[in-house]
C-alpha cells in the first residue's frame, strides 16, 4: 500500500493519535492517579478502612454491585428477543420502534427517575388507573422502593442492551442462520440453537456495558433512592454534605475499581 | 400450516412494540401533563399565571434559560473536540499503526467503564483552581471520544485502502488525500458521530451535577431542581424542553443509517 514513506508512515500515526494520548493522560489517567495517591497519602490509606468496615458505605458498594448485576442479566434478557427481530425481520414501522427503543439512551438518571415517579409515585398514572378500573388503587408509591428503583435502572439498561445486541446480531453471519432454517429449525430454535452460541462474546460485552453503565448511574438513585443507597449516591452526599473528601476519594476509587475488574473480566478475549 | 410457521414473526414484532409501547408510555404521560389545563393540579408554587402550556414553557425558559445556554455552550465545544480528538486517531489506528496503538485503542475505551461521579470527584481534586467549564467540557469528552473513536473506527474498515494508496500513486500528498479521498468517505460517519455526541452531550448528568456550581448548572442539573421543587406541569414541560433537541438527532441518526449508530455504541 502507502510504502513510499515507511518510518514517516508510522511517525504520521503517532502524530494523529497524539491528542487522544494526550487527552487521556490528562484528563482520565492523571486526575485518577492523583487521587489514587492521594487517598493512600493520607493517614496510610485509612479511608479504605473506613469505606470497607461494615456499616454504610460498604453497604452502598455491595448494593451498587447487587443492583448493576441483576440490571445488567435481566435487560440482557429481556433485550434478545426484541434485538433478534430487530436485526433479523423487516416490517413497517421498524425504524420508528428502533427509534423510540434508543430514546432513554440519552436520558439523564434524574429523567429516568420522574418517568418513574410519574409512572409509579405516590400519585402515580398506573396507581391512579388501577385505581379507576377496579376501585382500589395499587403500587402507590412503588417507586420508591426497591422495586421501582429496579425497574428505573431496567428503563434505561433495556434499550442500551437491544441497541449493543442488535449490533452484534447484524453482523452474525446470515448463511448460518438460513443453514439452520433449511434443516427445518423455526426462529425460536434458531435464537437458541444458533444465534446465541455464536453471539455469546456480544453477549459478555453487552452484560459489561450495562453493568458499567448501572455502576456509574447516580441521577435515578438520587430521585428515587430512600432507604436503598447506592456508592455514587454515598460520594455525593459524602463530598457535598458532610465535605469528606477522604472518605469520598476511597469510594471513589473502590466503585471504579470493582466497575473496571468486572467490566475487564466480562470482555476477555474480545480484544 | 403457513400460518403456524409464521406466528414466531408476528410474536416477535409484537414484543418489540410491546417494549417500545412500554417506554414511550412515560413519556407520553409527561408530555400530556404539560399540554393539560395546569389548573386541574390546584394551587402550585409557581402561581395562578403558569396555567396553560406557553404559559409553562415561557416559565421554563425563563428561570432555566441559563443552564439551556450553559448546556448549548458545553455540547457546542465537546462535538467539535470529541471529533478532533478522536477521529484522526481513530483513523491512525487502522491505517498507520504504531508500536503500542492497539494498546492505546483499548485504553480510549476505559473512560466508559469508570463511574462519572467518580472522574469528575478526581477532576475536582486535581484541577481545582482549573476553570469549571473547561473540566466539565474534560468530563464529557472522557464519555464521548470513545464512541468516536468506535465509530469512526469501524467506517475507516467499511472502505478500501487502495482508495487512498491510488490517490498516493497519482501524486497527491497527505493533505490533498486526506481532503478529497479520507474525509469525504468518512463524512457519513464524522456526522453520525457528531449526532451521537451531541445526543450524550446533551443529557450528561453523572458528570455534570458533581463538577456544577450554582452559576454554571447545565441543563440536566436544572432538571433536577425542577423535578424536587416544581409542580407536575412544570417539570413536565421541563423534560420536553429537554427532549426538543434530542428527539430530531436520533431521528437523524436512524435516517442516515442507524447500524452505524449502533456500531458506534460500546460494544
Amino acid at each position: 500500500m502507502t510504502r513510499r514513506h515507511p518510518l514517516g508512515s508510522a511517525w504520521t500515526g503517532v502524530l494523529l493519535a497524539l491528542p487522544l494520548l494526550l487527552f487521556l493522560a490528562a484528563a482520565v489517567a492523571w486526575p485518577i492517579a492523583g487521587l489514587a495517591a492521594r487517598a493512600f497519602a493520607t493517614n496510610r490509606g485509612a479511608a479504605f478502612g473506613v469505606v470497607l468496615a461494615a456499616g454504610r458505605y460498604r453497604t452502598s458498594l455491595v448494593n451498587s454491585l447487587a443492583l448493576s448485576s441483576a440490571a445488567a442479566v435481566v435487560s440482557v434478557l429481556l433485550a434478545l428477543w426484541p434485538s433478534w427481530v430487530l436485526a433479523r425481520e423487516r416490517f413497517r414501522g421498524r425504524d420508528l420502534l428502533r427509534t423510540v427503543i434508543s430514546l432513554p439512551l440519552t436520558f439523564s438518571g434524574v429523567l429516568v427517575g420522574f418517568l418513574m415517579v410519574v409512572l409509579l409515585g405516590r400519585v402515580g398514572a398506573l396507581p391512579k388507573a388501577i385505581g379507576f378500573l377496579t376501585g382500589r388503587e395499587a403500587f402507590v408509591g412503588a417507586a420508591y422502593t426497591f422495586a421501582g428503583l429496579f425497574a428505573a435502572y431496567l428503563y434505561f439498561e433495556v434499550p442500551r442492551a437491544v441497541v449493543t445486541l442488535e449490533s452484534a446480531f447484524r453482523r452474525f453471519p446470515r448463511e448460518l442462520d438460513m443453514a439452520a432454517r433449511a434443516l427445518g429449525a423455526g426462529p425460536l430454535e434458531r435464537l437458541i440453537k444458533v444465534a446465541l452460541p455464536a453471539a455469546a462474546p456480544a453477549l459478555r460485552s453487552t452484560l459489561a456495558v450495562t453493568f458499567s453503565a448501572s455502576m456509574g448511574s447516580f441521577g435515578v438513585a438520587l430521585i428515587l433512592s430512600r432507604r436503598f443507597t447506592v456508592a455514587p449516591l454515598e460520594i455525593y452526599t459524602e463530598m457535598t454534605g458532610f465535605l469528606n473528601d477522604e472518605v469520598a476519594g476511597a469510594l471513589c476509587l473502590l466503585l471504579a475499581l470493582a466497575t473496571l475488574v468486572v467490566d475487564r473480566l466480562l470482555s476477555a478475549g474480545r480484544r | 400450516m403457513r400460518a403456524l410457521r409464521r406466528w414466531p414473526r408476528r410474536a416477535g414484532i409484537a414484543a418489540v412494540a410491546l417494549l417500545a409501547v412500554a417506554l414511550a408510555t412515560p413519556i407520553a404521560i409527561t408530555a400530556a401533563g404539560a399540554f393539560s389545563h395546569a389548573d386541574w393540579y390546584g394551587e402550585r408554587s409557581e402561581g395562578a399565571a403558569v396555567a396553560d402550556a406557553p404559559a409553562l414553557f415561557s416559565y421554563v425558559l425563563e428561570t432555566w434559560g441559563r443552564a439551556l445556554l450553559r448546556s448549548a455552550a458545553v455540547v457546542a465545544a465537546v462535538v467539535p473536540l470529541a471529533l478532533l480528538i478522536g477521529a484522526p486517531a481513530a483513523w491512525a489506528f487502522r491505517r498507520r499503526p504504531f508500536p503500542g496503538s492497539r494498546l492505546l485503542e483499548s485504553a480510549a475505551l476505559v473512560p466508559l467503564a469508570v463511574p462519572g461521579v467518580a472522574l469528575a470527584f478526581a477532576l475536582i481534586q486535581s484541577a481545582p483552581g482549573f476553570p469549571r467549564f473547561w473540566l466539565l467540557v474534560a468530563g464529557h469528552l472522557a464519555y464521548t471520544v470513545p464512541l468516536v473513536v468506535k465509530s469512526v473506527g469501524n467506517a475507516v474498515e467499511t472502505f478500501d485502502p487502495r482508495l487512498e494508496a491510488v490517490a498516493r500513486s497519482l501524486g497527491a500528498g497527505g493533505w490533498e488525500t486526506a481532503r478529497r479521498v479520507t474525509l469525504p468517505l468518512l463524512l457519513p460517519a464524522l456526522i453520525l458521530s457528531a449526532l451521537l455526541v451531541f445526543a450524550v452531550s446533551w443529557g450528561e448528568f453523572n458528570v455534570s451535577f458533581l463538577l456544577a456550581t450554582p452559576l454554571l448548572q447545565t441543563f440536566p442539573a436544572g432538571l433536577y431542581a425542577t423535578y424536587t421543587t416544581n409542580s407536575f406541569p412544570v417539570a413536565a414541560a421541563a423534560t420536553l424542553v429537554f427532549l426538543a433537541p434530542v428527539v430530531p438527532a436520533l431521528i437523524a441518526i436512524q435516517a442516515l443509517g442507524g447500524e452505524e449508530f449502533h456500531r458506534g455504541l460500546p460494544a
